[in-house]
C-alpha cells in the first residue's frame, strides 16, 4: 500500500450533543480512490465534515503528511491542497458557469486563478460550452460536474467528495465515478468519497472503509469486498451484521 | 403631458431614494436573515450627524464623508457585532423586536437629545428649474435622480462585476458552500452591514435638503423601504429597485391626480395588494428557506 497521505487517529467528533465518530482511525492511501461506506449514521460524511471545521473535534488527531490539521481553517486546508465537495447541491444558482467556477479559486492570485480556470474548462468539454449560462439551468450530472471542476480549481492533492452521485442517474453517475478515478489514476490525486450507492462506487475505487458506530470496523481493496459474497451481502445490503464487523475488528 | 412628465422626473427621483434604502434592507435580508426595522433611523441619524458637523464649521462635503465614516463603524459595524451577531441565531423575531426597539431609541434619543423640531438642512442642488422641451423639472429633482441612479449603478456593477461582489452573493445563496471554498463568510456579512450603513447615509444626504432634519423623518422612508422590497421583491435587488420606483411614481401620480391625503395610503395599499396576489413581489422568487 502507498504511503498515507492522510491519517485519522482515534477521533471523536460531532455536533452539540451528539457524538458521531467515536474513535475513527484509518489512513487514506495517497494517489488512490478510497471509499467510505456503511449504514446511515454510520459517521462518514462526519469525517468530512470533521476535517473542514464543520462539526466539533472533541479528541484524537487528523494529520496531513504527518503534519496535525485538526481545526484549521477551510482557507488553510485549501492552501494545503484539500478540497471537498459537500453532498447536495453546492452551487451558487443565479451565477453563472464561470462565475461559479472562478469562486473555487478566491484563495488564489488572479493570474493563476485565469490559468486555472482554462484547464478545468478545458478538462470538462460540456461545462465550457455552458460557461456563460446560469449554474441553476445546468442538469444534475452537470451540476455535479462543475462543483468537482471547481474543487479543482485548488489544484488539490486530496479531494474529498460526498456522495457525488446522489440524484443522478446511473450512466450520470458513471461518468462523475470515471472522472474521479482518473483524477487519481491520471493525476495522482487521492480521492476520498463516501457513496450510498456502495456498488458502483466500490467499482470505481481502489479500496474501502467501512463504518460502523463511528468506527472504522474494515478496510479492504474495493474489488475484495465487491467479491466476497458475504461482505458484499452486508454492505450492499445497507445494515453490518455483528459477524463481519467483529471479524474485521479483530483482524486489524 | 407636461405636468405628467414633471411628475414622472420627480416621482423616480423620491423612488431611487426609497431604493437605496430597500436596497440595503434586501442585502442584509439575503446576506444575515436581519430584518432591519430600524432602518428609517439609518437614514435620519446619518442627517444628524452631518448636522453635527456643520455646526463643528465644517463645509457640507466633509460633514457627509464624516458621516459616511460615522455611519459605517456605528450603524454598520458595531450594529452587527451589538445587535445582530447575538440575536441572529435565535431566528428572525428576536431582530425584529430588536430593531424595532432601536428604532424607538434612536428617534426618541435624538428628539430629547438634540431637538424635536425640524432642522433646516442646506441644499445640495441649485434651486432652478429647468425648461426641457417644454416640460419644467426641478433640478433637485434631476440632482437626485442622477445621484442615486449612479449610486445604485456602481452598487450593481461591484456585487455583479468584481469578486468580491460574486463572493458576497454566494455567502447569501448558500453560506455553507462559500465557507468550503475559503470565502470569508463573516466578512462578506459584514460587508453588507457596512454597504447597507453608507447607502442610508447617502439616502441622508438626499432627502434632509427636501425633508429637513427630523428625529421621526426616518418612519416615512423607513417603512417605505420595507415596502418597497416586499413589493418588488425581498429576495432580489432588481426588486427593491423596481418597488422603490414604483412607490416614488404612483405616491406622486395620486398626490396630483387624486389627492395629496392619499398619497402615503399608496405605498400601503401596492403593499396589500401584492401580498394578497404575489407575496413572493413582483420579481421575487418563492423562497425555499434552509432551517
Amino acid at each position: 500500500m502507498p504511503e498515507p497521505v492522510l491519517e485519522f487517529t482515534d477521533v471523536v467528533a460531532g455536533y452539540g450533543a451528539l457524538t458521531i465518530l467515536n474513535g475513527f482511525s484509518a489512513e487514506i492511501a495517497a494517489g488512490r480512490v478510497t471509499t467510505l461506506i456503511g449504514a446511515n449514521g454510520a459517521g462518514k460524511s462526519t469525517v468530512f465534515k470533521t476535517l473542514f471545521g464543520l462539526a466539533e473535534m472533541r479528541a484524537g488527531e487528523i494529520r496531513l503528511d504527518g503534519e496535525p490539521v485538526g481545526g484549521l481553517a477551510p482557507r488553510a486546508l485549501l492552501a494545503r491542497g484539500v478540497a471537498y465537495v459537500p453532498q447536495g447541491r453546492n452551487l451558487f444558482p443565479t451565477l453563472s458557469v464561470e462565475e461559479n467556477l472562478e469562486l473555487g479559486g478566491v484563495t488564489l492570485a488572479a493570474a493563476v486563478r485565469r490559468a486555472r480556470m482554462a484547464r478545468v474548462l478545458e478538462r470538462f468539454p460540456r461545462l465550457a460550452e455552458r460557461r456563460a449560462q446560469q449554474a441553476s439551468t445546468l442538469s444534475g450530472g452537470e451540476q455535479k460536474t462543475l462543483e468537482i471542476g471547481r474543487a479543482l480549481l485548488g489544484e488539490p492533492r486530496v479531494l474529498l467528495v460526498d456522495e457525488p452521485s446522489i440524484g443522478l442517474s446511473p450512466k450520470l453517475a458513471r461518468e462523475v465515478f470515471a472522472t474521479l478515478r482518473g483524477l487519481a489514476d491520471a493525476g495522482g490525486v487521492t480521492v476520498l468519497m463516501v457513496e450510498q450507492n456502495v456498488k458502483s462506487g466500490l467499482a470505481a475505487s481502489h479500496r474501502a472503509i467501512a463504518l460502523e458506530g463511528g468506527r472504522a470496523v474494515l478496510e479492504a481493496p474495493a474489488d475484495a469486498i465487491l467479491a466476497h459474497p458475504r461482505i458484499r451481502s452486508v454492505f450492499l445490503g445497507g445494515h453490518v451484521a455483528q459477524t463481519v464487523s467483529g471479524r474485521a475488528a479483530g483482524g486489524a | 403631458m407636461a405636468d405628467l412628465v414633471q411628475l414622472l422626473v420627480s416621482g423616480c427621483a423620491t423612488g431611487a431614494v426609497y431604493a437605496l434604502a430597500a436596497m440595503g434592507f434586501v442585502l442584509l435580508w439575503q446576506t444575515s436573515g436581519t430584518i432591519n426595522f430600524a432602518q428609517g433611523e439609518f437614514v435620519m441619524l446619518p442627517a444628524f450627524a452631518m448636522l453635527a458637523g456643520l455646526a463643528l464649521g465644517l463645509p457640507l462635503p466633509l460633514a457627509f464623508l464624516a458621516s459616511l465614516v460615522v455611519a459605517a463603524l456605528v450603524l454598520g459595524a458595531a450594529f452587527k457585532r451589538v445587535v445582530v451577531d447575538p440575536l441572529v441565531r435565535a431566528g428572525v423575531l428576536p431582530l425584529v423586536v430588536a430593531t424595532l426597539g432601536l428604532s424607538l431609541a434612536a428617534k426618541h434619543a435624538v428628539r430629547v437629545g438634540f431637538s424635536a423640531e425640524a432642522q433646516p438642512f442646506p441644499q445640495i442642488f441649485p434651486e432652478g428649474v429647468w425648461n426641457v422641451l417644454g416640460v419644467r423639472v426641478s433640478a433637485a429633482d434631476v440632482g437626485t435622480l442622477l445621484v442615486a441612479g449612479a449610486l445604485l449603478a456602481a452598487l450593481h456593477l461591484f456585487i455583479t462585476r468584481t469578486l468580491f461582489g460574486r463572493s458576497m452573493q454566494a455567502c447569501a445563496q448558500n453560506p455553507d458552500a462559500a465557507r468550503v471554498l475559503g470565502i470569508d463568510v463573516a466578512g462578506m456579512i459584514l460587508a453588507t452591514f457596512v454597504i447597507n450603513a453608507l447607502l442610508a447615509a447617502c439616502a441622508a444626504l438626499l432627502v434632509t435638503p427636501v425633508w429637513f432634519a427630523r428625529f421621526d423623518m426616518g418612519e416615512a422612508i423607513g417603512l417605505k423601504a420595507f415596502f418597497a422590497a416586499i413589493i418588488g421583491g425581498f429576495n432580489q435587488m432588481r426588486g427593491a429597485l423596481l418597488g422603490g420606483i414604483l412607490l416614488g411614481v404612483l405616491e406622486n401620480l395620486a398626490a396630483a391626480y387624486l389627492s395629496a391625503q392619499y398619497k402615503d395610503g399608496v405605498a400601503l395599499a401596492l403593499f396589500v395588494l401584492v401580498i394578497l396576489f404575489r407575496p413572493e413581489g413582483l420579481l421575487g422568487r418563492a423562497e425555499e428557506r434552509k432551517v
